[in-house]
């Protein structure tokens, strides 16, 4: 499905649907190859490949060249014509993104698998709980007896 | 082809077959549980995956309808404002949930006399206490004592941690002067019998590869394995037959992994799908007997469906909330707007609980049991950059009345893989719980900055949560009345005397709460009255 002309242009539509961060420390969607995910993603869209080629048909021919305004202006035209399709490519470049273990640390969140580790979260301490519950056990009960 | 009979049939290896079962070991009568879906090993919990958050949208996506796998049935829900959610395999939907575990309350059991509306129970608040308590030992239950929100009982093991956003949130609940308190969860705060305690990955509908929370394929059917129920899995039930002479349930026909259908006898059947598969089955059921369906000649089953329907609130702060470390439901839950209060425009209540903030693709994808992703562009890096960190939550999760026109019929196209029927939905939400809502919103937003958020985020529209069907209630409820109910106080068909229900379709209301520490106490009360009635059980 893709090949040397177009791979360039669907990096470029990735890298406007999530851009990188202004200081360049967080790549793009494009940057960072999700475009790799696009092509096997059919477990998640039941026509991912038609998809992306629908968008990349509608695009223009130099969008590559266009500046950033237009991309994005050329884009929203591509969504308000190809809804289904733009908002299947959309999902799916998420997906691709933030599967991303290295992608992850950037927000918050660790790049291990999430078993075994997990993450290490002390319980409050007693003197905690007690006086952050105080207010609540000083107002009594607060249920309905309903016999 | 036939099979040995055995005394008792369950159907469904969820939470509420697992629990029934284990009640009635010590009658010492060989108990089957056809399940349909397998029995999953440890390689298969997608948590261990780098790339683990894409199972929620596939394999693991808590919606039959995406999963599609072989085990699974389809559900219609175009007529319906919620999907009905679950995991077909040993657990049942314990196998994906979140853990939550409170307890109905009281008020629940008796909403038609108190606020005249909805049914009263059969059972009260007293005596299910006693197997609340026996249930939870069996499953591992952590939280804190003394909440004055409830008759005074206190979990076996300490709370999990509440984490900074737990924390956070309570400040804004004591600030406001109302209601919260620790979650009561089933999962583990500490190593516990042979069990490994919660390490906090918060990715607990992705099966908990720990073993920390209470899914049945943890809990209960170990012993049961153990103490020689047997399991059948990929068994999936087409219909349960009867003896047209006697009215009398024999027992099921079911296809098995072998491609075959098979008839296996039984001298009393119990169903445990699901408040949505129950129906299904039944429906399925007919005979000339039974010419609309097993147990149905008032024409209940199905009807009355009840979900829980929700939506939320999130406030940003100024600091990292880190809501993806720890169980992902589970933090604090309020219960100030529980009961009804005559001063407010609805009757009966809500509950507040604090998810924790979920991984960063699902928050993309529009957050968990919602389908809408969140903006692309330079939009999006901001709020991917400058928001989602910063987030804390509250969910209003609210009481739904019983509604004869929300229903589960048999949809007249769809099948599953064995060309059964697949259940349809019809569902509305009320106006009831449309008001309670916009309260439990407004409320949420208040507290929220109470608690220090420099912004809220809602919605501003009338939509609930579409993939929020996780708690299927009331399609089979009980009852005395044999005109009003499909089963009596102890679960027993009032129409087919062998012929028992044990999950959530029996609940004639469906409170607050998340429901399967009720569903499960119940089935515990279930077996017990088979046992103390075992003389004259079929009269
Ligand atoms: C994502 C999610 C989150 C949830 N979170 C919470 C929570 O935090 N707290 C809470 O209290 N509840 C929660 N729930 C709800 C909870 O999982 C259910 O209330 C509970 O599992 C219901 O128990 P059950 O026995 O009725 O059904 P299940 O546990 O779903 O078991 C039913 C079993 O029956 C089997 N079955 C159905 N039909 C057939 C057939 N024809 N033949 C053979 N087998 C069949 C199914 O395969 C399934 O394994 C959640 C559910 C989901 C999906
Ligand atoms: S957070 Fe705890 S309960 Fe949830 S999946 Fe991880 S270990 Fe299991």
């Amino acid at each position: 499905m893709l090949n040397e002309t177009n791979r360039p242009i669907l990096d470029a539509i990735l890298d406007e649907l999530i851009p990188p961060s202004e200081d360049g420390k967080i790549p793009g969607a494009g940057a960072l190859g999700v475009a790799e995910f696009l092509p096997t993603a059919n477990a998640y869209a039941p026509d991912a490949a038609g998809s992306v080629r629908t968008i990349l048909d509608a695009v223009p021919a130099d969008f590559v060249a266009l500046p950033r305004d237009e991309k994005v202006t050329a884009l929203k035209r591509v969504e308000a014509a190809h809804g289904q399709a733009f908002e299947t490519l959309v999902r799916l470049t998420y997906m691709g993104y933030y599967s991303r273990p290295d992608m992850r640390p950037h927000f918050g969140v660790g790049a291990h698998p999430i078993h075994p580790l997990g993450y290490p979260v002390a319980r409050e301490s007693d003197a905690m709980m007690d006086e952050l519950t105080a207010p609540v056990r000083a107002r009594g009960k607060v249920y309905r007896d309903a016999r | 082809m036939q099979d040995d009979p055995v005394d008792v049939l369950i159907i469904g290896a969820g939470a509420s077959g697992a629990a029934i079962a284990w009640s009635l070991l010590e009658t010492r009568m060989r108990i089957l549980c056809l399940e349909q879906g397998p029995h999953l090993e440890d390689k298969d919990f997608p948590s261990r995956d780098d790339d683990y958050e894409l199972a929620r949208y596939g394999e693991f996506s808590c919606d039959p309808n995406v999963r599609g796998l072989k085990q699974d049935y389809p559900i219609n829900a175009d007529e319906s404002c919620i999907t009905p959610v679950n995991f077909n395999a040993v657990g049942g939907s314990t196998i994906n949930f979140l853990g939550h575990w409170p307890r109905m309350k009281p008020s629940d059991f008796r909403t038609h006399s108190l606020d005249g509306v909805g049914a009263d129970w059969p059972v009260d608040y007293e005596t299910l206490a006693p197997f609340y308590d026996m249930n939870d030992r069996n499953t591992g239950v952590s939280g804190l004592g003394g909440n004055p929100a409830y008759p005074d009982y206190t979990p076996e093991l300490p709370p999990i941690p509440m984490g900074k956003l737990g924390q956070t949130l309570a400040k804004g609940f004591n600030e406001k002067g109302y209601h919260w308190w620790p979650s009561d969860v089933s999962i583990l705060s500490e190593d516990h019998d042979g069990r490994q305690k919660c390490v906090n990955a918060g990715t607990c509908d992705l099966g908990c590869a720990a073993g920390a929370k209470g899914g049945t394929n943890f809990s209960y059917w170990p012993m049961l394995e153990n103490a020689g129920v047997e399991l059948r899995t990929g068994a999936r039930v087409r219909e349960i037959r009867v003896d047209k002479s006697t009215g009398f349930a024999t027992g099921v026909l079911y296809h098995g992994p072998d491609g075959q259908v098979h008839e296996q006898r039984a001298e009393l059947v119990v169903v445990a799908c699901n408040g949505v598969g129950t129906p299904r089955l039944l429906l399925n059921s007919k005979s000339k007997t039974f010419p609309d369906g097993l147990a149905n000649r008032n024409g209940l089953v199905g009807k009355n469906l009840m979900f829980h329907p929700l939506t939320g609130v999130a406030g940003v702060f100024d600091e990292p909330m880190l809501g993806h470390e720890g169980p992902m439901a589970c933090s604090i839950l309020s219960q100030e707007f529980y009961e009804t209060d005559p001063s407010r425009d609805f009757v009966r209540g809500y509950g507040l609980h604090s998810g924790r903030s979920t991984t960063p693709m699902t928050y993309a994808l529009g957050g968990y049991g919602i389908d809408n992703p969140i903006p692309w562009g330079a939009e999006h890096r901001e709020i991917m950059d400058n928001v989602y960190p910063y987030l804390a939550g509250l969910t209003i999760v609210s009481e739904d009345l019983p509604e004869e026109h929300n229903s589960v019929t048999l949809d007249s196209d769809l099948t599953d893989s064995d060309g059964i029927p697949a259940p349809k939905i019809t569902y509305k939400l009320g106006e009831n719980t449309r008001k309670m809502l916009r309260h439990g919103e407004e409320r949420a937003k208040e507290i929220l900055l109470a608690a220090g958020a420099k912004k809220v985020l809602s919605k501003n529209d009338d939509k609930v949560w579409w993939r929020a069907g996780w708690h299927q209630m009331g399609t089979c409820r009980m009852g005395n009345d044999p005109e009003t109910s499909v089963v009596n106080g102890w679960g027993r068909s009032h129409d087919v005397k062998n012929l028992f229900i044990v999950d959530g379709s029996i609940f004639p209301t469906a409170g607050a709460v998340n429901p399967t520490s009720t569903i499960q106490a119940m089935a515990l009360y279930i077996g017990d009255s088979i046992k103390t009635k075992i003389e004259t059980l079929f009269d």
